[in-house]
């Protein structure tokens, strides 16, 4: 028996763990004790994740498609029909009909190929990745006020904590590490103020929970700013010396007085008060946010209100203060900082920037294009267009993930040619022209970064199954064929040319990863020991500026028809579209089957009962699931989890987009629910009276 | 029983002749720090006084994922470890929480698997000198050291081991090699008996289960208490799964192109779906019942069915409890809060 | 420690006959290679394999090479046994549990009392009480279904009337030609002549059902010792090693699944 320490390759939290080996088989899991993030602990998917990797489904072998069916095939033909139709591609319809999907839960060295190989070998910038669809308001909002969009602390930090905000975050249930620091904090007295529409598991430990209407944070946020005005709250030397266009926006707070977002959120105006006293008045705040905030077509306006939020408290730039979004997948911090995105190559350096554009010109020896690509939606919307031809898709699932998944299916069936690179066939593999089967976190080196920005290594445990091979072996054989060789013996070459790139990565290296827990970047040299928060003494881009945003309502309202607001997300034990957890056999018999969440009294009013089937319909498509009832979700709204191809909830979703990232609103769209087959439940005769029987 | 002496300087030799025909389990350092059990390939990397080791030894008897039968045309294998081991470093609760699995998986319908491995492993356990801050088998009478029960007891006396046997087993495995070990002396026994009096003080915490198992049984835990307890549980599972005692497991199928495996997994009693009914009842669907659940098996039912607490204070569960409700930290509050009530 | 034989090896089992009781309700009728004796109560684990094993009730009486089965579809592993057919293999091993106590019935009267699906079990003890029928006194059947269609075992009423068992059917659901009763069986109790408190009550169905059985005979003067049941839980193994079927300190699959609801009581098992 061998114990392989690597990460667990779900969640943004990170854990270590150690695998398990005994005669070439992953056999079981257990948590690293000193590791910063889970010191000991697990969650039952880090618990169960030893489980998927020997699953009779994995793929073994390329498959193309011949004459409507997959059939496996070699890997020099399937690599070289790739090469082929992806050449023909590009010249009969130029390099910009090509798109490319990375992935959050491939490994960095993956993510940078994938992305140079996109720019170098295909000539384009239509790169994305499902961050999109996740935190890119994280990364537009926090770019635009502090110039680095990531979580400005490290999870260690939070049991030091004197008050922590969560806001948009079922934080227990999707980072449940963070969730323990976080409990380990109130243990130790610190205030937890909890702000979700629907009220999750963290906000049992809350001291205050304000549960305000789903998509206006940006309200909520502009009333309790609003307070900290008005109650002389202000941190006025902080304000003054770190940050910039403070006026302007201390206008644009005027009308959010208590009273008016009480209306507009449904958060009692006392409520907002208490917490911008608390928030305001204690040092040692921090604050947290996830997809709540983040998937609404205001999700820039909601971070940037709470980038505001912090400066003008001045809880920033501090061990324990400052404002953390929480990335859900286990390596889609890397995928961002890896450039696979269509504006910026790695460290977020701007692909219309003419001086790095020169930079990796001369790196990666090839004309690389200027124009910012296309984002997944937008890839969408071109494909049915017919602007896009070919789509290269690395490890994700859009055909379950997008919204509005029936124009997806559409638009992916418009494609000339669809390559799809997976460990299971998901539900986009099977619309796929081509399948190439890859290995997964146990069967490679590489690297993930975590939410709090942690570079670590992961470590190949076992070697994948059959035919299947790393993601990054599969992008250098196919950019070789494509007359571009790139050359690497192991991840670790891929490490360093990332470092010679990205200054935030510049002293990250798999030999100064191998002992310990990573590195935080920015970690810009060699000697550098990493940084475990950010902005301190002054901010990436200098000054902080404050950016006054307008409140807004969700772009889909409820009405008549549809009068029913839809939040989609996750369960604890399922992780997102399920190819992993949903072939575990504890997590799958936790959440079997679709379900939505409904408030009993709209339930009474409908006449739906607990575990009753119904179907949900938006303006976009409808499913059957059963109903579940749970007072958590606020009276007029319903949760649905988007795990499940049964019933998926992306059927229904709206992919109106915030206008800056193109971040679907996720969060809110409006529904109508019926109950199915309804039983009529016979009208029982009067239960015969015990007492008359009774045998005296 | 008297006991032999072994040179510290004999060890690795030992071991190594013990390693010809077996596989050598023992702990190491990893990396970044932690110890784990694993296969030894070098015998001086071995970690003389590692901390609880996790998860418990019951990995290595009832594997986290094991293949039990491989079906193939028409025709059922089993698929039993035949390979032998020995464990080397293992603490006292770990043994002796082996002696309480004994009974459940062999007294009666005997567990094949589990029994054909233990049957196939020797077990050398170390008296532990420097107790982790989370244990507390002093009080349960599962450590720091044993009387009986083990395979092959050290104790560690600086330079040199004494080295107890309490097995057929344990036996063989000393008596083969008998040249490497000594006749002890009266100041050998004399140091033995310092080191167990000095570990027993090391302890941080004592607890006592009996007290509590009493208070539960006499109703003053009220429910309330454990609606508080299991409000802070994330069911992870962490806690069976790291408690040698707990030994639940599920079972699933998994089809193969060629041939079907029939696959026995660790599960926890901690999951709502453990108990799930056909047609999607859920008998125990409140945390609360199934925090009872896993508490009351090991105060109450434990102690009734196999003769023993089913806790043998190894900490583990302290360790891996990320919402702090494990074994300790409850029985002391469940102290706490009656000694109050009778106070107050 | 010698090696053990292994307990969770299934025997190879040939389907005989393959018979749909209504919709969703499938008998079966197996052959096994080597003699099997077993009970009224008890149960095996049949076994397919790609998709698992499941504790079905035996619903036959004595012949030691042909047991039969009553299956309802009820999920992933009873679906997939449902589109077995006669000369198909099953695999199954037991018996498992305890058997019902019918020596108890001996000179008294006997309330047999079923929900649904629940007959299975019982429909081996009114078997073995046709058997030993002059041994016993009066035989109620009170047996309760959702609709008249999901009642079992419908061709063997005849033969049970004619062995002086009163059978007295009741459903949630009446279709237009029932002639029956109509509600839950526990509505039933005034049809069962003599003293409850002499008699014995054999009560299998689902578990609302027995909570309400159990309770009723017993306030109706019925001794707890004297009132049997077997419950259902979530099983893997049959022999009390998974833990899945554990209950306030038993096991159901190796203390049970037949318990008095004496015992149920003494050892405040969760119903
Ligand atoms: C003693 C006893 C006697 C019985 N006798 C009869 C009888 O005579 N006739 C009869 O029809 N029924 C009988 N039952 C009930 C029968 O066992 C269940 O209906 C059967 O187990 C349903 O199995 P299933 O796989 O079809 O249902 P499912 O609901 O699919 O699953 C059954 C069990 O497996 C679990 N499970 C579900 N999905 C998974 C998964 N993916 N991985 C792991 N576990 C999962 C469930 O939680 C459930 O407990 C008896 C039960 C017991 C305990
Ligand atoms: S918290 Fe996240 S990283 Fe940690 S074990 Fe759970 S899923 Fe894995
Ligand atoms: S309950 Fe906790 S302390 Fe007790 S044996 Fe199990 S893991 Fe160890
Ligand atoms: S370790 Fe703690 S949180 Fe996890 S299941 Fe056990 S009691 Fe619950």
């Amino acid at each position: 028996m061998k114990k392989v320490p690597t990460v667990c390759p779900y969640c943004g939290c990170g854990c270590g763990l150690f695998l398990h080996v005994e005669g070439g088989r992953v056999i079981g899991v257990s948590p690293n004790r000193n590791h910063p993030v889970n010191q000991g602990s697990l969650c039952v998917k880090g618990w169960n994740c030893h489980e998927f990797i020997h699953h009779p489904d994995r793929l073994k072998t390329p498959l193309i498609r011949k004459n409507g069916k997959l059939i496996e095939s070699s890997w020099q033909e399937a690599l070289q029909y790739v090469a082929k139709r992806l050449s023909e591609t590009i010249s009969r319809y130029g390099p910009d009909s090509v798109g490319v999907l990375s992935s959050a839960k491939c490994t960095n060295e993956e993510n940078y190929l994938l992305m140079k190989f996109t720019r170098a070998v295909l000539g384009t910038n239509n790169i994305d990745h499902c961050a999109r669809l996740c935190h890119s308001s994280t990364v537009g909002g926090l770019a635009a006020a502090f110039g680095s969009g990531a979580m400005t602390n490290s999870i260690s930090e939070i049991k030091d904590a004197r008050v922590l905000f969560v806001i948009g975050s079922n934080t227990t249930e999707q980072h449940p590490m963070i969730a323990m620091h976080m409990l380990e904090a109130v243990d130790r007295g610190a205030t937890l103020i909890v702000a979700d529409p629907r009220r999750t598991k963290i906000a049992d430990f809350a001291t205050i929970y304000l549960q305000h209407r789903s998509g206006t944070d940006v309200a909520l946020l502009m009333g309790i700013m609003h307070v900290i005005l008005a109650e002389h709250l202000v941190d006025r030397d902080f304000v003054m010396r770190r940050t910039e266009n403070f006026h302007a926006f201390e206008e644009s707070l005027r009308e959010f007085t208590p009273e008016r977002v009480e209306k507009l959120t449904g958060v009692k105006a006392s409520d907002i008060r208490k917490v911008a006293r608390v928030y305001a008045t204690e040092k040692r705040s921090m604050l947290f946010y996830a997809m709540g905030i983040t998937q609404h077509i205001t999700g820039v306006d909601n971070v940037k209100a709470l980038a505001n939020l912090v400066m003008l408290t001045g809880h920033i730039g501090l061990p324990c203060s400052g404002i953390n979004p929480l990335r859900g997948q286990n390596n889609v911090q890397g995928a961002c900082d890896m450039g696979a995105l269509p504006n910026v190559y790695t460290g977020y350096q701007k692909v219309t920037d003419p001086k790095a554009r020169r930079k990796f010109e001369r790196a990666w020896k090839r004309r690389l294009p200027e124009r910012a690509g296309l984002t997944v939606v937008e890839m969408t919307e071109a494909a049915l267009e017919g602007r896009l031809k070919a789509m290269y898709i690395m490890g994700e699932n859009p055909l379950l993930s997008d919204p509005d998944l029936n124009r997806v299916r559409e638009a992916m069936e418009k494609l000339e040619f669809l390559v799809v690179q997976d460990i299971f066939l998901s539900e986009t593999a099977e619309f796929a022209d081509v399948v190439l089967p890859a290995a997964t976190f146990a069967e490679k080196n590489g690297t993930f970064t975590n939410t709090e920005r942690r570079v670590q290594l992961i470590r190949r445990a076992v070697l994948p199954p059959g035919g299947a091979m790393p993601d990054w072996k599969i992008i250098t054989g196919l950019s070789s064929l494509m007359g571009y060789p790139m050359q690497y013996r192991d991840t670790y070459e891929v490490m360093e040319e990332i470092a010679l790139l990205t200054p935030s990565y510049g002293g990250i290296l798999h030999y100064r990863l191998d002992n310990g827990f990573g590195l935080q970047w920015p970690c810009p040299d060699r000697d550098h020991p990493g940084t475990p928060y950010l902005h301190r003494k002054k901010f990436a881009r200098g000054l902080g500026t404050f950016l006054p945003v307008q409140f807004r309502m969700p772009a889909e309202l409820p009405d008549e028809e549809f009068p029913f607001v839809l939040n989609t997300g996750r369960t604890g034990v399922h992780y997102h579209t399920g190819t992993m957890c949903r072939r575990t056999t504890v997590l799958e018999r936790e959440e079997p089957e679709p379900f939505v969440e409904i408030n009993p009294r709209d339930a009474e009013k409908l006449e739906i009962r607990e575990g009753q089937r119904v179907r949900v319909s938006s303006r976009r498509g409808s499913i059957v699931l059963r109903a579940r009832l749970r007072d958590n979700t606020s009276e007029g709204v319903v949760f649905i989890p988007f795990h499940f191809r049964e019933a998926a909830a992306n059927l229904l979703t709206n992919p109106a987009l915030d206008p800056e990232v193109k971040i679907p609103e996720y969060k809110v769209c409006a529904v109508r629910v019926e109950p199915l087959e309804v039983v009529k439940r016979p009208k029982r005769p009067r239960r015969v009276d015990i007492e008359e029987l009774r045998i005296t | 029983m008297k006991g032999w002496i072994l040179p510290k300087n004999s060890l690795s030799y030992w071991l190594r002749q013990l390693r010809k025909d077996s596989d050598l389990i023992g702990p190491l350092r990893t990396p970044d720090g932690d110890i784990v059990f694993e296969s030894v390939e070098k015998i001086h990397e071995i970690v003389l006084d590692p901390p609880a080791s996790l998860p418990s030894v019951k990995e290595f008897f009832l594997p986290q994922y094991e293949t039990v039968f491989v079906f193939k045309t028409d025709t059922v294998r089993p698929i039993q470890e035949k390979r032998k081991r020995v464990i080397f470093g293992l603490r006292s609760c770990d043994v002796a929480a082996l002696r309480l699995l004994d009974r459940f998986f062999l007294d009666s319908q005997p567990d094949p698997y589990y029994s054909e491995r233990r049957k196939n492993t020797l077990l050398i356990s170390v008296v532990c000198n420097r107790p982790d801050p989370t244990c507390f088998c002093v009080g349960i009478g599962a450590g720091p050291y044993l009387k009986e029960g083990f395979d092959i007891q050290l104790t560690d006396l600086g330079d040199r081991y004494m080295v107890e046997i309490g097995s057929p087993r344990g036996r063989r495995a000393v008596r083969e090699y008998s040249f490497v070990f000594q006749r002890p002396r009266k100041t050998d026994l004399e140091d033995q008996f310092e080191v167990q009096l000095s570990s027993t003080a090391r302890f941080q915490q004592r607890i006592n289960l009996e007290g509590v198992r009493s208070l539960i049984l006499s109703q003053r835990v009220d429910e309330g208490f454990w609606q508080e307890v299991a409000n802070r549980c994330i069911q992870c599972g962490g806690c069976v799964y790291v408690c040698p005692l707990c030994s639940c497991f599920t079972v699933t199928d998994r089809v193969y192109q060629e041939h079907i495996e029939r696959v026995r997994l660790w599960d926890a009693c901690l999951f709502k779906g453990f108990t799930r009914l056909a047609g999607g009842i859920l008998p125990n669907d409140a945390p609360v019942s199934r925090t009872k659940r896993w508490f009351y098996h090991k105060l109450i039912y434990y102690p009734e069915g196999i003769g023993g607490f089913g806790c043998v204070g190894c900490g583990r569960c302290a360790v891996v409890c990320p919402s702090k409700i494990d074994m300790a930290t409850v029985v002391l509050n469940i102290k706490r809060v009656s000694e109050n009530a009778v106070s107050g | 420690m010698r090696s053990v034989v292994n307990i969770y090896t299934p025997l190879k089992g040939k389907i005989e006959e393959a018979r749909e009781l209504c919709p969703d309700v499938k008998l079966y009728r197996v052959r096994v290679p080597k003699e099997v004796h077993y009970y009224p109560g008890q149960f095996f684990m049949l076994s397919l394999w790609g998709y698992g094993e499941v504790p079905i009730s035996v619903c036959s009486l004595d012949d030691t090479q042909t047991l039969e089965f009553t299956v309802r579809k009820a999920g992933f592993v009873t679906s997939a046994i449902h589109q077995l057919q006669a000369g198909d293999t099953i695999w199954l091993r037991g018996p498992y549990g305890r058997r019902f106590p019918l020596e108890m019935s001996y000179h008294r009267d006997v309330v047999v009392v079923a929900g649904g699906i629940g007959l299975a079990p019982l429909r081996a003890v009114i078997q073995y009480l046709l058997k030993e029928r002059r041994k016993v006194k009066r035989v109620t059947l009170l047996y309760g279904s959702r609709t008249p269609d999901g009642l079992l075992y419908r061709e063997e009423y005849d033969t049970w009337r004619a062995s002086d068992v009163k059978v007295v059917l009741t459903v949630d659901c009446p279709s237009d030609g029932w002639r029956g009763n109509v509600g839950v069986v526990t509505t039933l109790w005034h049809q069962v002549e003599g003293e409850l408190r002499e008699a014995v009550a054999y009560v299998c169905g689902p578990p609302v059902m027995i909570k309400a059985a159990l309770t009723d005979l017993f306030l109706l003067g019925m001794p707890a010792d004297r009132i049997v049941t077997t419950l259902e839980a979530h099983m893997k193994c049959g022999v009390g090693k998974c833990g899945h079927c554990y209950n306030d300190g038993r096991f159901i699959c190796t203390d049970g699944p037949v318990f008095t609801y004496k015992e149920i009581k003494e050892w405040d098992l969760t119903l």
